[in-house]
């Protein structure tokens, strides 16, 4: 059987990537034209970010508590993993857990190479073994679809844009030849519509990506429903657990399978599709495995 | 990394892309003369088994297809005296197990079931065609990744451990005889279900 392709999910991905880097060019140029010192901050960033991606695997483990496990701790875990990514057509990524009650599990390294998966034990007492190879071989294929860099490079500017936000007034004080008070003013401004309008269209790639690992889980495994049937599972336990865990993960929701909500947060500012509408997606392929 | 795997990455559908890809079964055949070189260099014996690893797909077009993959090795066993039973192990992967002293009807086996997995489209769910050898009581098997398109050697040694240098040397002497996967990141073991077992059972 053909799987269809999903143009409509490419086409938003591209557009909102498109969109991005538009507004990046416009940013860069605006910086350029009014400041030359903040030009500084850029190259700064710039080696930080580099710093950032190249130790994210470790960084992101060590901040969720996570710990790598050896095959013969966790050997079906390892057995699952193996298998499913030679399905993928990766190499085998180290595998952690993390112990935490909240059922979760996310993907981190900057390459293919380098990358890890990570389930809490919270995760492994929630879900049957159908339901926990549904979650790990979408966070196979947010491995194999390059999230970690693919995201890293998407926020690169937008948290430039924040910190020029931030810490620009200091450039101001008429010290600076080139533009003087005025022209730091300028660069504040436009950033901070920068960043306002690259948060926005950096969600909204974030989702789009959940729902391309959602499409490339599936194909793994070959079984939509259970990864389907994984995420109401998750979904349903996430309001019962305790809130503490929360605020000490939130930072980590960008590479969760289900994020972790504060209070009302809209549609535009999560990271992640709402469970049913990714739910309603693998049930739609469910459908056409079923009638090819 | 190629350009077009780049371009897969920046849509997100190199995960569906690599689930999906086709298998293609005619790298099989090199096993043949594998077998030869196998035992005339190495004094490895053909174990009399090989078998065809694959995952399944939730839906009944597939259950037909395995169906069919089913009569097809039930004539075979019929005409060249190949035994033929089906095995699921304990990560719920499935197997094709096919028995025949002639190595030459174990490829052609293993060939004719591959191939009518790929002919109903169903090529992506294939794992691996496992082959096994022995030598004075030493396990040896070649494995046949149909997603990496390549073979790589696997020397189970105990309870989960791997004879490195006895894969290396298989590695060294087929070399250019079969396709080997030069990554060894992709040298996946196939671990049996209980010590001592073979990966199919």
């Amino acid at each position: 059987m053909e799987w269809k392709s999903d143009w409509g999910l490419r086409g938003r991905m591209v557009l909102t990537m498109f969109l991005l880097f538009a507004l990046y060019i416009v940013f860069v140029a605006v910086l350029w034209e009014f400041t030359g010192s903040l030009l500084l901050i850029v190259l700064t960033m710039g080696l930080f970010s580099l710093g950032q991606f190249f130790f994210s695997d470790r960084l992101a483990l060590y901040s969720m508590g996570a710990r790598t496990v050896e095959e013969d701790e966790y050997p079906r875990l390892h057995a699952m993993v193996g298998r499913l990514s030679q399905q993928a057509d990766l190499p085998k990524p180290k595998v952690a857990v993390a112990d935490s009650n909240v059922p979760n599990a996310f993907a981190t390294g900057r390459s293919r190479k380098n990358s890890a998966v990570c389930v809490t034990t919270g995760l492994l007492r929630t879900l049957d073994e159908d339901e926990l190879e549904g979650v790990l071989a979408h966070e196979l294929a947010h491995v194999k679809n390059r999230d970690v860099a693919v995201m890293t490079i998407a926020s690169f500017l937008s948290t430039l844009a924040f910190m020029v936000v931030r810490w620009g007034w200091l450039f101001g004080g008429g010290r600076d030849r080139q533009g003087g008070g005025g022209g730091v003013l300028v660069a504040i401004l436009v950033s901070l519509v920068v960043w306002i309008v690259s948060f926005l269209l950096i969600r909204a790639l974030s989702r789009y990506r959940e729902f391309a690992a959602d499409r490339g889980g599936a194909m793994i495994t070959g079984k939509p429903s259970a990864l389907a049937s994984a995420l109401l599972k998750i979904d349903g336990r996430m309001d019962r657990v305790p809130d503490r865990d929360m605020r000490e993960q939130a930072e980590m929701n960008a590479f969760f399978i289900i994020p972790i909500r504060s209070g009302i947060v809209g549609k535009l500012f999560s990271t992640h599709p709402s469970t049913e509408k990714r739910v309603e997606r693998l049930r739609d392929l469910e459908r056409e495995m079923e009638t090819v | 990394m190629g350009l077009f795997d780049t371009i897969r990455s920046v849509f997100g559908t190199s995960a569906e892309a690599d689930a999906t890809r086709d298998a293609d079964p005619e790298d099989l055949f090199g096993m043949s003369t594998a077998y030869l070189t196998m035992e005339a260099e190495l004094d490895f014996r053909p174990l009399g088994t090989a078998a065809l690893c694959f995952s399944s797909v939730d839906s009944t077009d597939f259950a037909d297809t395995v169906d069919e993959v089913e009569a097809i090795l039930h004539a075979g066993e019929e005409e060249t005296g190949t035994g033929f039973r089906r095995h699921r192990d304990d990560h719920g992967y499935h197997w094709v197990v096919l028995d025949d002293d002639d190595p030459e009807d174990l490829v052609t086996s293993v060939h004719f079931a591959a191939d009518t997995f790929v002919e109903q489209g169903y090529g992506s769910r294939l794992l691996a065609a496992v082959f096994g050898f022995e030598r004075d009581g030493q396990r040896a098997y070649w494995i046949y990744s149909f997603r990496r398109g390549a073979y790589y050697p696997f020397a189970p040694a105990g309870d989960h451990e791997r004879d490195q240098r006895l894969e290396f040397k298989l590695e060294t002497v087929l070399d250019g005889e079969l396709d080997v996967e030069d990554d060894e990141g992709y040298w996946y073991p196939l671990w049996p279900d209980a010590p001592g077992g073979h990966p199919w059972n």
